[in-house]
C-alpha cells in the first residue's frame, strides 16, 4: 500500500457525504426546475421552460433586480464601515488587536434572527429610536422606519458586516508596515500613500470580503421578511413562497437556480481563490 | 547499550556489512530520483551521501527507511531483504531533517515512543530513556515540551529518540541543516563522538561538503540519481574520479586540454603540461585538468614544478589565506590560495596586473574525462 | 474625511467606537428587555425574570429547546468525524480526484444557505424521509463538514508529513500513527471546530426551517414564527438564553486551545475558521 492510497480513504466519508447530500441534491434542484405541479399539486419532473419564462415576467423581475441592487448596496457599506474599523485595529490596536476583533466577532455567535429582532424592536413606529426622538423633542409623530428598502440593507449590512472586516483584517494584517514607510517617501501625504499602497495590497481582502457578504446577502429571506414588507421582498422571500406558501417547488426551483447564474461569476472567482488557499485565510 | 542488541553483532573484528544497496532505482512517474545505486555500507561506519538537492540522496535514505519502495533493485539489511519491509518493522531508525518531535508529548515521552511501541517492559523504558537522554546531554529537561527547546535542544531529543531502540542503523537526513554555524561546527562533534561511543552505523545525508569530509568514514558523492564517486573523505577530495565529483567537493581548478603522447597534454594557450595520464586516455583525446588551488605555488616555485606565466586579475582578502586570480591568457584562469602563515602576510604581495609564475607538482594535477 | 484622516487615529477611534456601539446596542437592549417587568419593549419598568419563566413553562418550547440541544450535538460529534477525516485526507492526499473534492468541500460555504436548504428538502421528498429533527441534522452536517474541514485544514497543513512519518519509523503502524501523533496535533483546532459547529448548529434558522417536521420545531423556527405573531419579552429571553448557549461553546473554543498548552491562541482557529 503506497502512501497515497492510505489518505485517499480519509476523502471518503466527506467526499460520499458531500456528493450525496449536497451536490446530488443541487441537481435535483436544477432538474425540478424544469418541471411542473400537476393538477393534485405534486411536482412532477419535465423538460420545460415554461418557469424561466415565468421567472422572468414583469412581475418577478423587480424582484430579482432589487435583490441584486440590496445586496450590492450592502456590499458597500459593508466595506465603508468595515475597511475604516479593520484598518484601525490593524495599525493602531497594537496589543488589543486580538481583543478587539473578538469582540467584532462575538456579536455574530447571537443567533442571526434574534440580532434582526432586535432592529425590529429598535426601529418600530412604536419603537426605542422613534419614542427617544419623541420624548427629547426632535419630532412630534414617529418616522417610518421599518418596512423601508434601508431596514432591509441595514439589516443585511448588520448580519453579514464582519464577513467583510475579517478579510479585510487579515490582509491588512499580513501588510508589511515598512511598504507604508516607503510610502510615505514615495508619495508625502498619508492619503496619496493610502490610495498607492496600502489599498492595491489589501485588494485581495476587499474582494474576498466582497463576495462573502455579497452572496449571503442575495439569498437572505430574514431581514426582508422582518425588516420589510412586500414591496421590499427580495428573490429569498419569493423562493421561500413558493415551497412553503404557494407549494409551487418546480418554480421555486427554477427561481433558485436563476440565482445561483447571477452569483456563479462570483463564486466562480472565489472559489478559485479560496481552492488554491490551504490555509483557509481566504475564507 | 549492549545488552539485548540483536544476536552477533560486532562479534568478530572482522567488519561486517550492514547494508548493501543493489542497483536501485527509483521512479516517482517519469521522474528518475535514484539511478541505478550500488552501495556496500560497513557496520560501524559513519558513512555519509553527499550531493546537491535533488541528487537522489534523501530518496535512497527514505528507501533505507522504508518511506518510499525501490522501483528495481534490492536493499538488504544486515544480509536480510528489506525492500517492501514496512517502515515500522524495520531495524533502523532516522533523524529527520525537521526533528519531527511530538509536540503533545514531553521529552521523555517522545524519546519512550519507540520503545512502547515495541511493548517494552515499563521498567527496561525508564532506565533506557534515562540513558539515553543523558547520552545527548538532557537529562534536565526530559518533562519539558518539544516547543519549548531551542533548535539543538530538538536535535538532540531527535538523536535520543532514535538511539534509544539500538537500530541496526541510524538514518539522518540533513539533522544539522536547520542550526546555524556555530552551533552546527559543534554538534558535528558531539555527532562524531557519540557514533564512536555507541557504535551504531550512521547513514548521513547532507548537502555540506565540508560536513561530510570532517565526520564521516566513507562518503558517497551523488549525483542526478547516480553515485558519482565513493571512498573516504581523503581520497574523494584528493582524486576526485569526475569532474563533478572536484567541482562539488571543495575549490576545483578545471582547465580543458587536449591529451598527447609521453604523458603530457596541451592546454588551449598551446602550453605542454606533463600529467599523469589515466589509462585509456588516447592521444587526441579531450580531458580536463583539475588542481586545487591550494596546491599551486605562486612565484616560489620548488624544484620538479610544472610552470606557467600569468597574470593577477584578482585578488580577494579571506583572512587566513588570500585567493588570486591568474590569467593565462586566451580566457583560461586559474585560482590559487596563498595562506597567510608566520612568515608573512598573503594579502599585500599580489596587486591586480603583476606579472607572475604559477607551479605544482604533476601528481597534484588530476586528469579528469 | 480629511486627507489626513486615515493617518490620524483620532477619527479613526471614534468611527470604530461607533461601529462597536452599533453592533452591540441592539443585542443588549434585546437582553435588557428580557428581565422587564412588564410586556413592553420600549420602556423598561423593573427587573424580573417572568419572561424566563413563562418559556421554561411552557412544555413545547422546552422541548424545541432539548431538540435543538439535541441536533447540535449531533451535528457536532459526526460533522467533527468526517470534517477531521476530510481535511487530513485533503492535504495528504495525492489522489486525482482529491482537488474535486476539496471544490465540492467550498462550495457549500459560498452558496446562500436557502439554497442548501431547499436542495437538502427535495433530496428528503425524493426519497421519501418524512422531516423530523432527523433530517435537520443531516442538513446541519452536510454544511458544517466544510466547516470544520476549513477549521482543522488550517492547522493540517502546518504539520509536518515527517512527524507521523517519525511515528512510523519508531515502529507506529499507519493507523497507530494517526491515532497516536497526528490526532493529538489537530486536537486543539478539532475541538474549537467542533464547539463553533455545535454554536452554528443551535443558531441555524435557515437550514432548519427548510428541514424541520411540523410536530417538533428547533428553537429558532419557533422564534421565527413567535416573531411573526408579533413582539413579546419572551422572545427576548429565549434569544438572551440561546446566546448565552452558544457564547459559552464560542468560549471553550478560545480557551481550550490555551490550555492545551499551544503557542497559537484559540481566536486564530475562530477567525481563520469564519474569516
Amino acid at each position: 500500500m503506497t502512501a497515497g492510497r492510505f489518505w485517499d480513504r480519509f476523502l471518503l466519508p466527506g467526499g460520499v457525504w458531500l456528493l450525496l447530500l449536497f451536490a446530488v441534491p443541487c441537481v435535483l434542484v436544477l432538474a425540478l426546475s424544469f418541471g411542473y405541479v400537476d393538477d393534485l399539486g405534486r411536482a412532477v419532473y419535465a423538460t420545460d421552460l415554461d418557469n424561466y419564462s415565468a421567472a422572468f415576467d414583469p412581475t418577478y423581475t423587480p424582484v430579482l433586480f432589487r435583490s441584486v441592487l440590496y445586496a450590492l448596496t450592502t456590499t458597500a457599506l459593508c466595506l465603508l464601515i468595515g475597511y475604516p474599523v479593520a484598518y484601525y485595529i490593524a495599525r493602531y490596536g497594537g496589543r488589543y488587536r486580538n481583543v478587539l476583533i473578538a469582540l467584532l466577532v462575538l456579536p455574530f455567535f447571537v443567533n442571526y434572527l434574534v440580532r434582526t429582532y432586535a432592529w425590529v424592536a429598535l426601529l418600530a413606529d412604536e419603537g426605542l429610536v422613534n419614542n427617544a426622538l419623541i420624548d427629547i423633542g426632535v419630532i412630534n409623530d414617529p418616522i417610518r422606519m421599518i418596512n423601508t428598502p434601508w431596514a432591509v440593507i441595514g439589516g443585511l449590512t448588520y448580519g453579514y458586516l464582519i464577513f467583510m472586516i475579517l478579510p479585510v483584517y487579515g490582509s491588512l494584517e499580513r501588510l508589511d508596515r515598512s511598504v507604508i514607510e516607503a510610502g510615505k517617501d514615495l508619495y508625502g501625504t498619508p492619503l496619496q500613500t493610502f490610495l498607492h499602497v496600502t489599498l492595491p495590497q489589501t485588494k485581495q481582502g476587499i474582494l474576498a470580503g466582497a463576495v462573502l457578504v455579497f452572496l449571503p446577502s442575495v439569498g437572505d429571506f430574514v431581514a426582508a421578511q422582518l425588516l420589510g414588507g412586500p414591496d421590499t421582498y427580495m428573490v429569498g422571500n419569493l423562493i421561500q413562497d413558493q415551497f412553503f406558501a404557494a407549494n409551487n417547488w418546480p418554480f421555486g426551483a427554477a427561481l433558485t437556480v436563476v440565482m445561483m447564474i447571477f452569483l456563479s461569476v462570483w463564486m466562480v472567482a472565489y472559489l478559485r481563490s479560496a481552492a488554491r488557499d490551504v490555509r483557509g485565510a481566504a475564507i | 547499550m549492549e545488552n539485548k542488541a540483536p544476536q552477533q553483532r560486532r562479534d568478530s573484528a572482522t567488519p561486517r556489512e550492514a547494508i548493501r544497496i543493489e542497483n536501485v532505482t527509483k521512479r516517482f512517474g517519469a521522474q528518475l530520483a535514484v539511478d541505478d545505486v550500488s552501495l556496500e555500507i560497513q557496520q560501524g561506519e559513519f558513512f555519509s551521501l553527499l550531493g546537491p538537492s535533488g541528487c537522489g540522496k534523501t530518496t535512497t535514505l527514505r528507501m533505507l527507511a522504508g518511506f518510499e519502495v525501490p522501483t528495481e533493485g534490492r536493499i538488504m539489511l544486515e544480509g536480510e531483504p528489506v525492500e517492501d519491509v514496512p517502515p515500522y518493522k524495520r531495524d533502523v531508525n532516522m533523524v529527520f531533517q525537521s526533528y519531527a518531535l511530538f509536540e503533545h508529548l514531553d521529552i521523555a515521552d517522545n524519546v519512550a515512543f519507540g520503545l512502547k511501541r515495541r511493548k517494552v517492559p515499563k521498567d527496561e523504558i525508564s532506565r533506557r530513556v534515562t540513558e539515553a537522554l543523558e547520552l545527548v546531554n538532557l537529562s534536565e529537561r526530559s518533562s519539558a515540551r518539544a516547543n519549548e527547546l531551542s533548535g539543538g535542544q530538538k536535535q538532540r531529543v531527535a538523536l535520543a529518540r532514535a538511539l534509544v531502540n539500538r537500530p541496526k542503523v541510524l538514518l539522518l537526513d540533513e539533522p544539522l541543516g536547520a542550526l546555524d554555524l556555530k552551533l552546527r561546527r559543534q554538534m558535528q562533534v558531539e555527532l562524531k563522538a557519540i557514533q564512536r561511543e555507541v557504535g551504531i552505523t550512521f547513514v548521513y545525508v547532507t548537502h555540506d561538503q565540508e560536513e561530510a569530509l570532517s565526520m564521516s568514514d566513507r562518503i558517497a558523492v551523488m549525483n542526478a540519481g547516480r553515485v558519482a564517486q565513493c571512498g573516504p573523505p581523503e581520497e574523494v577530495y584528493e582524486h576526485p574520479s569526475e569532474e563533478f565529483v572536484a567541482g562539488f567537493i571543495g575549490i576545483s581548478n578545471l582547465i580543458s586540454a587536449t591529451a598527447e603522447d609521453g604523458g603530457q597534454v596541451r592546454i588551449a594557450n598551446g602550453l605542454r603540461l606533463p600529467v599523469p595520464l589515466p589509462d585509456g586516455v588516447a592521444p587526441g583525446d579531450p580531458v580536463n585538468l583539475s588542481v586545487r588551488p591550494e596546491k599551486i605555488a605562486v612565484d616560489e616555485l620548488e624544484p620538479g614544478m610544472v610552470s606557467l606565466e600569468g597574470t593577477i586579475v584578482s585578488r580577494v582578502y579571506l583572512g587566513v589565506s588570500t585567493q588570486i586570480t591568474v590569467s593565462l591568457g586566451d580566457g583560461a584562469n586559474l585560482v590559487a590560495l596563498e595562506q597567510a602563515t608566520y612568515r608573512a602576510r598573503a594579502d599585500d604581495r599580489w596587486e591586480p596586473g603583476t606579472k607572475i609564475t604559477l607551479g605544482w607538482h604533476p601528481e597534484h594535477c588530476l586528469v579528469l574525462r | 474625511m480629511s486627507p489626513s484622516a486615515f493617518d490620524k487615529p483620532r477619527f479613526l477611534r471614534v468611527f470604530s467606537f461607533l461601529v462597536y456601539l452599533f453592533l452591540f446596542v441592539p443585542i443588549l437592549v434585546v437582553i435588557l428587555f428580557s428581565f422587564n417587568t412588564i410586556k413592553s419593549l420600549n420602556v423598561f419598568h423593573g427587573w424580573s425574570l417572568q419572561w424566563y419563566q413563562e418559556f421554561l413553562d411552557d412544555p413545547s418550547l422546552r422541548e424545541s429547546l432539548f431538540a435543538s440541544l439535541e441536533i447540535a450535538f449531533a451535528t457536532m460529534v459526526v460533522s467533527t468525524v468526517i470534517g477531521t477525516a476530510l481535511a487530513i485526507g485533503l492535504v495528504r492526499s495525492r489522489a486525482g480526484w482529491a482537488p474535486g473534492a476539496n471544490i465540492l468541500m467550498l462550495v457549500p460555504l459560498v452558496v446562500p444557505e436557502i439554497v442548501t436548504g431547499i436542495s437538502a428538502l427535495l433530496i428528503f421528498s425524493q426519497i421519501g424521509i418524512a422531516l423530523s429533527i432527523w433530517t435537520v441534522i443531516i442538513a446541519h452536517i452536510t454544511f458544517s463538514i466544510s466547516y470544520v474541514t476549513i477549521v482543522v485544514r488550517a492547522r493540517m497543513a502546518a504539520i509536518s508529513q515527517e512527524v507521523e512519518e517519525a511515528a512510523m519509523d519508531l515502529g507506529a503502524t499507519r493507523w497507530q500513527s494517526v491515532r497516536l501523533v497526528l490526532v493529538p496535533a489537530l486536537w486543539p483546532s478539532v475541538v474549537a471546530a467542533a464547539l463553533l459547529v455545535f454554536a452554528f448548529s443551535f443558531d441555524d434558522f435557515v437550514l432548519s426551517f427548510f428541514t424541520t417536521g411540523e410536530d417538533l420545531q428547533p428553537l429558532p423556527v419557533r422564534i421565527w414564527s413567535a416573531i411573526r405573531f408579533g413582539l413579546s419579552p419572551t422572545i427576548n429571553a429565549i434569544g438572551t438564553l440561546m446566546m448565552v448557549v452558544s457564547l459559552t461553546a464560542i468560549a471553550i473554543a478560545v480557551v481550550l486551545p490555551r490550555l492545551f498548552g499551544r503557542r497559537e491562541s484559540g481566536l486564530k482557529v475562530l477567525t481563520a475558521g469564519e474569516g
